[in-house]
C-alpha cells in the first residue's frame, strides 16, 4: 500500500521479502517485481469503516468514528444482553473476522484510554482493562509518540529523557501547555479519567443500502455466499440500532460491463413473518444461491432493505410451547420454500364445484388464504359423498373384460352410482362415479362416461379416477 | 437351608429390558392408534412418537390413510405435511378423514435426496403433528438419519414404503406391513419390540365407506285436494 509513493503498509510476503515501511515505490519493485502497489483510497477507507461500524450497531446504539480509522464503541449497558466482556469481545472479534477486516479490540473504563490501548495493542497481547487502577498502569508505560498532539514534538520529549505517557504525566502542567498545546493535555486527562469527553454518536441512516466490491470475478453462485454474509451483518447492525425487522430483502448481483451492460441479477428474499436476526436469512439466502444459475461473472454486490417494520417485543409466555412456536414452523416451511420452489409446498384451498378434479385446488404455501374463505368454500357435510384420498392427475382408461371393467383384475362395483354432472359452460362432465373393488380387496374410484359420443352401440367407457388410501 | 432365591423379572430391573414373550415398554410419548386391538399388539399401546415408524405396502391405496386416521386427527392441532405423496391427495376426502385443510400441507419434489433434506428439517423443526413421507428407494444411511432426526422432537413419522423393502434392515424400531383385505387391512408384524407374531392381524376399516344407505326417493304425501275448488267449499 503506497501513500505519496511511500510504502504505508506491507504484507507478511513482501515483509519476508525485505520491503519495508517508508520505501519508495522503485525500491519495492527492484526488490519484488511482482509486487501488487495500491495507492491508499481514503474513500474506500471511510466505507469500510462505516461498514463495521453498521455491524457493530447491533451491539450498542452508541457507536463513534474516532481518528486513525478507530471505532469506539459504549458497551456499559449492553454487557448483561451480550454475556459479559469476555463473550461480547468474542462476538465482536468474529464479527470482524466475517466482515473481513482484522482489527485491535481493547476496552477500558474510559474511551480515550481504550483508543491508546488499541493503537499499541497490535505489539502487545490483548488490551482489556476493566478496573481504572489497572487502566493507569497500563497507560503509564505507553510510548508517547502513541499520543498524536505529542507526536510533532518527538525529538523534544526523547531529549528529556520523557519515554512514557507516565514520565509525560510528571512534567509540570502548565509548562507542557505552553510547550504542546491545550490538546495533548485533554487527551491525557481523558485518557485517565479526569474530565469527561463528549462524543458524536453514529446516526444510523434512514434507508438501508450497502455495497461491496468483490475481490475476484465470481462465477459460481455458491462462492457469493460469505460475501453477502457481511452484508446481512451489516443489515442485522442497522435493524438493531433503528430497532426494525426485515419483511423483504433484495441482492443485487452486479455482473460485468463486458461488450453489453448487463443489468444486474436480481436476488428478491420475502419472509412470512419479520426478522432482525441473520442466521435464517443466511440459511434461505445460502439455499436460494445453491439454485441460482449466474449468466456471467458477479463482480459486486448490494443489498436493499425493501421492506421493513417495527420489531415485535418478544413472545412473553412463560413456558416455551413443545414443538416450537409458530414462528418456528413458518420459517422452516420458508427454508423448504427456498430450496424447492414456492410452486412445490402448497397448502389445500378446496373449490366448490362437484368436478372432482377441479374441486381439489392447491395453492402455493404462501399465499395468504383467510379461514373464513376456505370455510365459506368447504361442503357442509365432508361425509355426504365419498371421495378417494388419492386423484389421479389424469384418468386412466380401463380395459373391459366380460363386460366388466378391468384393472389387475376384474373390478366388482361395491357402492351405488354417484352422478356427477356439470360444467356444461367449459368443460362438461357427465360421470357415474362408483367405488369399485378388485379381486384383492383394494377400493378403486371409477366411472363410467354417459354420453358416449356419436357410436351409440359402443360399450360403455369406464376410467379410473382415485384410489382409497 | 437353602431357600430359592426368586429371581427379579428383566422388566422391573430395566425398563428397556423385556422378555421375548412381553411386548416392550415404550419409552416415548404414544398416541392411540384408534383401534383398540391394534393397540393391545403395540408396544406402549399406540403409535410412539419421535420415532420412525415404516408402513410396508403392498400398492398404494389400500387403506393406509384410513387406519392412521384417529392419530392423524390428534396430531391435526398442529400441521400435517404430505412429502412425495404418490398421487395428489384430494382434501375434501382428507377432510372427511377429521383433517382440516388448513393443516395440510402437500411438498412436492423432484429429486430424492430433496425429499429427504425436507422430511429431516421437518423432523428436526419439530412444529408439525405428523410427517408421512413416501419413499420407493431409501438407502439405509438415510433410514437412519431420518430416525436420528425424529427423535429431536415429538412428530409423528410415518414412511410409506413398498413391501420388497421388508427384507431390507431399517432402524425402526416399529415396522408394520399392510395388505388389503375383505372390508379391511390385514396388519402384518414385520418388527415390534415384542415376541414375534405371523398370523396378520385384521381391522375392519371399509364400513364407513361402502356401507351407507342412499335415500329413496320417495313421493312426496301432498294431502289431496279437489281441483279449483277451495277444500271448504267440498262438502
Amino acid at each position: 500500500m503506497l501513500e505519496q509513493e511511500r510504502v504505508l503498509a506491507v504484507s507478511p510476503l513482501a515483509r519476508a521479502a525485505g520491503v519495508q515501511v517508508g520505501m519508495r515505490r522503485g525500491g519495492v519493485l527492484m526488490l519484488l517485481p511482482e509486487a501488487r502497489l495500491v495507492e491508499r483510497d481514503a474513500a474506500l477507507e471511510a466505507e469500510a469503516l462505516h461498514a463495521v461500524a453498521m455491524a457493530l450497531l447491533q451491539y450498542t446504539p452508541l457507536v463513534a468514528q474516532a481518528e486513525e480509522s478507530t471505532l469506539l464503541l459504549d458497551i456499559g449497558a449492553s454487557l448483561r444482553l451480550f454475556g459479559g466482556i469476555h463473550a461480547l469481545c468474542r462476538q465482536v472479534r468474529a464479527d470482524l473476522r466475517t466482515l473481513g477486516f482484522s482489527g485491535a479490540l481493547s476496552c477500558a473504563p474510559t474511551a480515550r484510554g481504550a483508543w491508546l490501548l488499541a493503537r499499541n495493542n497490535g505489539k502487545h497481547g490483548h488490551g482489556r482493562v476493566l478496573k481504572m487502577a489497572s487502566l493507569v498502569r497500563r497507560l503509564d508505560r505507553l510510548p508517547v509518540a502513541l499520543a498524536p498532539p505529542a507526536r510533532p514534538f518527538g525529538a523534544w520529549f526523547e531529549g528529556l529523557g520523557c519515554f512514557s505517557l507516565g514520565d509525560m504525566r510528571r512534567l509540570p502542567r502548565p509548562g507542557l501547555q505552553r510547550r504542546c498545546g491545550r490538546p495533548l493535555l485533554d487527551m491525557l486527562d481523558a485518557a485517565y479519567g479526569m474530565t469527561a469527553e463528549l462524543f458524536q454518536w453514529l446516526e444510523a441512516p434512514t434507508a438501508f443500502h450497502a455495497k461491496l466490491e468483490l475481490f475476484d470475478r465470481v462465477e459460481h453462485a455458491d462462492a457469493l455466499l460469505y460475501a453477502s454474509q457481511r452484508l446481512l451483518l451489516q443489515l442485522t447492525g442497522w435493524l438493531c440500532a433503528r430497532q426494525l425487522a426485515v419483511l423483504r430483502i433484495t441482492f443485487y448481483l452486479e455482473h460485468e460491463r463486458g461488450k453489453v451492460a448487463r443489468a444486474p441479477t436480481l436476488l428478491d428474499i420475502a419472509l412470512a413473518e419479520a426478522t432482525w436476526r441473520d442466521e435464517h436469512l443466511v440459511r434461505l439466502l445460502k439455499e436460494r444461491l445453491g439454485k441460482l444459475e449466474l449468466e456471467a461473472p458477479v463482480i459486486g454486490l448490494a443489498l436493499e432493505a425493501l421492506q421493513v417494520q417495527p420489531m415485535a417485543p418478544p413472545s412473553a409466555s412463560l413456558f416455551p410451547e413443545p414443538g416450537g412456536s409458530e414462528e418456528d414452523c413458518i420459517r422452516m416451511f420458508e427454508l423448504l420454500v427456498a430450496r424447492l420452489g414456492p410452486d412445490n409446498v402448497l397448502q389445500a384451498v378446496p373449490y366448490p364445484d362437484y368436478r372432482p378434479d377441479l374441486a381439489n385446488i392447491w395453492v402455493p404455501l404462501h399465499q395468504t388464504v383467510r379461514a373464513s374463505v376456505r370455510d365459506a368454500r368447504m361442503p357442509g357435510d365432508a361425509h355426504s359423498s365419498p371421495r378417494p384420498e388419492w386423484l389421479l392427475a389424469q384418468p386412466i382408461a380401463l380395459l373391459m373384460r366380460d363386460h366388466r371393467p378391468f384393472y389387475g383384475s376384474p373390478l366388482k362395483m361395491a357402492s351405488n352410482a354417484e352422478r356427477i354432472e356439470a360444467g356444461w359452460w367449459n368443460q362438461m362432465q357427465t360421470r357415474d362415479y362408483f367405488i369399485a373393488q378388485g379381486q384383492d380387496h383394494a377400493l378403486y374410484w371409477v366411472y363410467r362416461e354417459r354420453i358416449l359420443g356419436a357410436h351409440l352401440d359402443r360399450d360403455p367407457r369406464w376410467y379410473l379416477h382415485g384410489l382409497f388410501a | 437351608m437353602i431357600v430359592p432365591h426368586p429371581h427379579p423379572t428383566p422388566e422391573s430391573l430395566h425398563p428397556s429390558l423385556w422378555r421375548a414373550s412381553q411386548l416392550a415398554h415404550s419409552s416415548a410419548r404414544c398416541v392411540d392408534t384408534g383401534h383398540p386391538t391394534l393397540s393391545s399388539q403395540l408396544p406402549g399401546g399406540g403409535w410412539p412418537t419421535g420415532t420412525l415408524i415404516d408402513l410396508l405396502l403392498q400398492q398404494t391405496g389400500i387403506g393406509e390413510l384410513r387406519l392412521l386416521r384417529p392419530a392423524l386427527a390428534a396430531a391435526a392441532s398442529r400441521r400435517i405435511v404430505l412429502l412425495q405423496p404418490p398421487h395428489a391427495p384430494q382434501a375434501l376426502a382428507l377432510a372427511a378423514l377429521g383433517l382440516p385443510p388448513s393443516q395440510l400441507v402437500w411438498i412436492r419434489s423432484t429429486r430424492s435426496a430433496d425429499t429427504l433434506w425436507a422430511a429431516e428439517q421437518v423432523l428436526r423443526s419439530g412444529s408439525c403433528g405428523a410427517l408421512l413421507l413416501w419413499q420407493n428407494h431409501a438407502r439405509s444411511e438415510s433410514l437412519r438419519r431420518l430416525h436420528l432426526a425424529a427423535q429431536c422432537g415429538e412428530t409423528l413419522f410415518f414412511m410409506f414404503r413398498p413391501l420388497s423393502s421388508a427384507q431390507d434392515a431399517s432402524p425402526a424400531p416399529l415396522r408394520l406391513s399392510l395388505r388389503p383385505a375383505a372390508g379391511g387391512v390385514n396388519v402384518g408384524f414385520v418388527k415390534r419390540r415384542g415376541p414375534q407374531r405371523d398370523t396378520p392381524l385384521f381391522l375392519p376399516l371399509n364400513h364407513s365407506l361402502l356401507q351407507r344407505h342412499a335415500p329413496l326417493d320417495r313421493p312426496l304425501s301432498v294431502p289431496a285436494t279437489a281441483r279449483g275448488l277451495l277444500p271448504e267449499l267440498v262438502q
